[in-house]
């Protein structure tokens, strides 16, 4: 039953959003109260349709959607590509410079590195003909130096093949032995 | 390019007394702003206000003398716009266009990422040791003077023993049409290097279930990878998965270069390999015999790795993908993509098969 109030509070009540009835959140129990003020019941009527507090919507059965899913898929979407920086003059300018030298520092180290593995590349080069020619055993050292099939097929160490770290680590373990062969399957 | 579009600009607006010293000055034919600002800094510091970088002291007959509309009105010609009014046109038309897109390095390019932001490990450890370790391991010595005897080409020709010989396109190598990648002796310039890694996840319950499946296994690849993930559908009929071709997405790969790719393959090797229960190593006969190396992870070590870890409970546990992690090398044979790997700690087993 709706509560009877006076005009004024009721005009208030709509200005400031106060609902005065209780339908917002379940709308069938006030129905039925006022089904069931007007009108007495009769046990044929009960019988047709019993009293229940669940909407048609709620008794209909859904797929179970786990939320985790939901909110991965809320989250999963995302708008294409950025549009492209767009800035004043001044500021094209200074980002423009700052990209150009970076850009710049960047193939400088390049190539250093670059030049440095050909050093060393040539430096090897020189020690290898060095070990060819004046070595005085006929270039066997250099033959037996030049063959290449085991490292294909043992390659690097496992202890060898790690990520470098800012310190020297434990160091080299001089006692160190490999135990037994990699297992094989 | 559109990079040096604002200093057009500037040459435009400048008096033309000035310009030519720019031309005559340097050999290259590129105008870089470092070598402007030297030769004309006071037409410069009326657009570069560097208030930013030094104090805000200024001395006071300076800050009486300015004024900038006595100043705006003694200048004979206009400034350029304030806004920089370059957009980049969307398709390249090619060479013959006049107007093409810049390429994707400069910063107004619709595809210019910018970064990278960080120096990884993995990039570190290549550049000071394993570049130089593979170039000694591979390092093969040639006298001076040495030429390699002429090898036979490698697409044969036919022999003109019938007369339909005549204008045949040339057969392909003995024992099967594979052309293979051509391996050059490892030399400075060409050292072994990661080029990119794809993740790659079948999730085979997409087509029977519901689509969460694979929205699950997209999240949790871009979760570990950072990258975004594109999703593919079936080519082929799997009755028994209830997946025909064409019809069902059940796929979802992402592709990761440069920096995404170093940390990915860091946090691979530190991280989840370590871990891993049971574990070999990569097989030994894995690869496309052209330097690409494939092996696969099962779910319960994708959730090894950290981003999935700490975050475990917002995926549904039965639902994390297993995926296939291909490293991409510049490598052009599989025993050199696998002396790298090895150089930077992946684990191998079993035969070797090139």
């Amino acid at each position: 039953m709706r509560p009877s109030i006076s005009p004024v509070l009721a005009s208030l009540a709509n200005v400031f959003r106060i609902p005065l009835s209780q339908t917002t959140l379940r709308p069938t129990i006030p129905l039925l109260n006022q089904q069931t003020a007007t009108q007495p019941s009769s046990p044929q009527a009960q019988a047709r349709a019993p009293f229940s507090t669940t909407t048609p919507l709620l008794k209909r059965k859904s797929p179970y959607i786990d939320r985790r899913v939901t909110l991965i898929r809320y989250f999963l979407y995302h708008p294409l590509t950025p549009r492209p920086l767009r800035f004043s003059r001044t500021r094209f300018l200074r980002h423009w410079t700052i990209h150009r030298a970076w850009q710049l520092y960047q193939a400088n180290r390049r190539r250093n590195h670059q030049l440095e593995l050909q050093r060393q590349w040539q430096a090897m080069n020189a020690a290898c003909e060095e070990l060819r020619t004046g070595a005085g055993d006929g270039g066997k050292l250099f033959r037996k130096s030049m063959i290449k099939t085991r490292i294909f097929k043992d390659m690097f160490p496992i202890e060898y093949g790690r990520m470098q770290t800012e310190g020297p680590g434990e160091g080299w373990n001089h006692e160190w032995k490999r135990v037994d062969k990699p297992v094989k399957r | 390019m559109a990079a040096s579009e604002p200093s057009r600009y500037l040459a435009r607006s400048l008096p033309r007394a000035i310009v030519p010293a720019a031309r005559s000055q340097g050999l290259c034919w590129r105008r870089h702003a470092s070598d402007q600002a030297a030769a004309k800094p006071s037409a410069l510091s009326d657009l570069e206000s560097d208030g930013l970088l030094k104090g805000t002291t200024t001395p006071v007959e300076a800050a009486k003398s300015f004024d900038p509309v006595a100043r705006a009105r003694a200048r004979k010609t206009q400034l350029p716009r304030s806004r920089y009014q370059f957009r980049s046109p969307k398709y390249d038309r090619g060479p013959l266009h006049p107007h093409r897109p810049p390429p994707p390095s400069d910063p107004s390019s619709r595809l210019f990422v910018p970064g990278p932001f960080s120096l990884s490990r993995v990039d570190q450890t290549h550049e000071s040791t394993i570049a130089s370790d593979i170039l000694t391991l591979c390092y093969v010595h040639n006298p001076p003077g040495f030429k390699p005897p002429p090898k036979a080409p490698r697409l044969r020709t036919w022999d003109d023993s019938s007369p339909y010989h005549k204008n045949r396109s040339l057969r392909g190598p003995r024992g099967g049409d594979v052309l293979r990648l051509l391996r050059k002796p490892i030399t400075f310039n060409n050292i072994p290097k990661l080029e990119r890694i794809t993740i790659h996840s079948y999730v085979k319950n997409a087509a029977k279930e519901n689509s969460g499946w694979l929205h699950v296994a997209g999240m949790a690849l871009q979760a570990i990878s950072n990258v975004k993930v594109t999703t593919y559908r079936s080519k082929t009929s799997v009755a028994k998965w209830y997946i025909s071709p064409g019809r069902d997405a059940v796929a979802a790969k992402a592709e990761l270069h440069g920096e995404d790719m170093e940390h990915f393959f860091g946090k691979l090797l530190d991280i989840v390999m370590p871990r891993l229960k049971d574990w070999p190593g990569v097989k030994g006969t894995s690869g496309d015999s052209s330097g690409n190396i494939t092996f696969g992870l099962e779910p319960e070590q994708v959730a090894l790795f950290p981003e999935i870890e700490v975050n475990y409970d917002m995926y549904p546990p039965q639902m994390i993908p297993g995926c296939h992690i291909t490293l991409h090398t510049t490598a052009k044979t599989d025993k050199d993509a696998r002396l790298l790997l090895s150089a930077m700690g992946v684990p191998f087993y079993g035969k070797l098969v090139d």
